[in-house]
């Protein structure tokens, strides 16, 4: 029964033809749902998607290193952390013109790819995951410990408070700037991987020793993705600046690197759109657990749900969100024998 | 007098802290096809990854074509000419088998689709798979997939360990075929476990036992001295 309900099905959307279909008018449905979303709500949740779309780009720059070149990173909060403090002590010093942010992205430019150069320099030299992750964690605790130290200039763990360039004061145009931001770094980190260098990538995460029989000289290759996640990450990191006005120490923890990890684990590693999902979904619930703190004094505690979610997820959903839902479309839409 | 495409001259070389290759010395002369056997944990496999680069060297001579590359890492090995099909045949699931040739790619070159195009006639299988996915690819054809990755690029040696390990029988004479036809135009080592394999292939052979190269000569002499498979190799009667 269930069998030929599924065989019709099939036969009434097609994989081939239907998924794309569906994808396409899915995509095309949330797209007009967030253009007109500040217009139908209010500036809370306007705030509150500016800051998934800010750090959706964190997550995919983090998913670029874990899900496809297979890099464990703890330190990628200095990319994040950096660029936000690099904006803030340009506009808090400098002023907010255009020009002073088109400074703030050139210096996190130039501090991103210097900072992954050291990095994977010193992380890539061993060529083992635990290695890299061990070296990645004690770079990025000396970047927080300079940010620490250097109150003069980062206002250590009190923080910068800053003013942000006129054009990004509206929440609501500040909202459209940063979901065009998401969709083109979503679409430039998506060319990259489908490029030759991409594949590469891909190959050394399947298996490292294979590529380099292949004559791929592999440290080369991931140090090009960590330039890339790091650039990357340091442009979300300006990206919050402008949303956040606010940047201190917290920024550079390797809490915040977890933070990242955790929306790639909950959304789907190796997706890019699986690190969107994730930071939709725990930042929504964590919003929503807020949300419930008036309700009953439970919601107090809202960290321990929020640690059961996760628990749950890495039992019952290995591959995200999108990995089951990619499961699940593959499971429903098989073709199915002819008894 | 002809150059060894590849010299190994009293090679030693450690796994961490075992010292596993212990002195081998063997000669390789363009177009030749030379077999490296010997019993389990005489050192075959380590062998070709020293030659590889990927392990810690303590002593000896490698040299290619008359340069030495000892020392040299396992990537550029590579790109000097060595071209290396591990017993593990890895592939890359996630790519199609026209996809996995492309990324083994060193030049995008005419020559380099001409002998593309060789390395598909000599295993019709993958022709037939050439837009599926390596993940559903079976043993053989993974084999094979291996082995004409290594075959498109212009290689000075191709080094295969036991490209028979886990295969069917019938797949075990298909890939030796096309071991024989390949050895027309490449240099090869050999390293195989499967004597009459290892025989039909290879010109010369050497003997390995204990990390040491112990004895040598054509394959001929050896499928004809029992005293000698028996005493190195335990498989004669």
């Amino acid at each position: 029964m269930l069998a030929s309900l599924q065989s019709r099905l099939y036969d009434l959307v097609r994989r081939d033809t239907f998924l794309p279909r569906f994808h396409f008018l899915a995509i095309g449905l949330l797209g007009i749902m967030l253009l007109l979303l500040p217009q139908l709500t209010g500036l809370v949740l306007v705030g509150l998607f500016t800051r998934i779309f800010v750090l959706a780009v964190f997550g995919m720059s983090y998913d670029l290193l874990r899900g496809y070149a297979g890099i464990i990173n703890l330190g990628h909060a200095l990319f994040f952390g950096g660029g936000t403090y690099i904006a803030g002590i340009v506009f808090a010093n400098y002023g907010t013109s255009p020009t002073m942010l088109g400074l703030a992205v050139l210096g996190t430019t130039a501090y991103a790819m210097l900072a992954a150069l050291l990095m994977g320099k010193i992380a890539f030299r061993r060529g083992n995951v635990v290695a890299c992750a061990m070296i990645t964690l004690a770079l990025g605790e000396i970047v927080r410990q300079i940010a620490e130290s250097w109150r003069a200039v980062t206002h250590g763990a009190d923080g910068l408070t800053f003013p942000i360039p006129m054009m990004f004061r509206d929440r609501v145009a500040l909202y459209y700037y940063a979901l065009a931001f998401m969709v083109i770094m979503m679409l430039a980190l998506r060319q990259f991987i489908m490029s030759p260098t991409g594949r590469v990538l891909l190959a050394i995460r399947e298996n490292e020793q294979r590529a380099i029989f292949l004559g791929y000289n592999t440290a080369s290759y991931k140090l090009v993705a960590l330039q890339v996640a790091g650039v990357v990450c340091g442009w979300s990191g300006v990206m919050f600046a402008l949303t956040s006005r606010f940047a201190n120490t917290e920024l550079l923890t390797v809490q915040q690197t977890l933070n990242a990890l955790l929306v790639t684990i909950v959304g789907g590693t190796g997706t890019l759109y699986g690190a969107i999902v994730g930071t939709a979904f725990v930042q929504l619930a964590q919003h929503t657990l807020l949300g419930l703190r008036g309700v009953h004094l439970i919601f107090e505690r809202w960290l321990l749900f929020f640690g059961a979610i996760y628990v749950f997820v890495v039992l019952f959903m290995p591959t995200g969100i999108v990995g089951l839902y990619q499961r699940l479309i593959s499971h429903w839409l098989k073709p199915v024998k002819p008894r | 007098m002809v150059k060894p495409v590849l010299k190994l001259e009293n090679l030693s070389s450690f796994i961490g802290a075992f010292h596993i290759v212990q002195g081998v010395s063997l000669d390789v002369f363009p177009g030749e096809a030379v077999v490296i056997l010997g019993r389990n944990g005489a050192g075959k496999t380590t062998t070709l990854r020293t030659i590889m680069g990927l392990l810690r060297v303590a002593g000896g001579v490698i040299e290619l074509a008359g340069e030495t590359i000892l020392g040299l890492p396992a990537h550029q090995v590579a790109r000097r000419g060595v071209g290396y099909v591990p017993e593990d045949c890895i592939v890359f699931n996630f790519l199609t088998v026209k996809e996995n040739l492309q990324i083994a790619m060193r030049k995008a070159d005419k020559e380099t689709y001409a002998r593309q195009s060789y390395a598909l006639d000599l295993f019709p299988d993958l022709k037939k798979a050439y837009s599926r996915y390596a993940a559903t690819l079976s043993g053989g054809q993974r084999q094979m997939l291996a082995i004409a990755r290594v075959l498109q690029n212009d290689n000075k040696i191709i080094l295969i360990d036991e490209p028979s390990k886990g295969l069917a029988p019938i797949i075990v004479e298909r890939v030796g075929e096309a071991l024989i036809t390949m050895k027309n135009s490449c240099t090869l080592i050999l390293v195989e476990q499967n004597f009459p394999l290892a025989c039909a292939v290879g010109d010369r052979y050497y003997i390995l036992n204990g990390g040491r190269s112990v004895h040598s000569g054509h394959v001929t002499e050896l499928a004809n001295d029992v005293q000698l498979q028996n005493r190195f190799l335990s498989i004669g009667a």
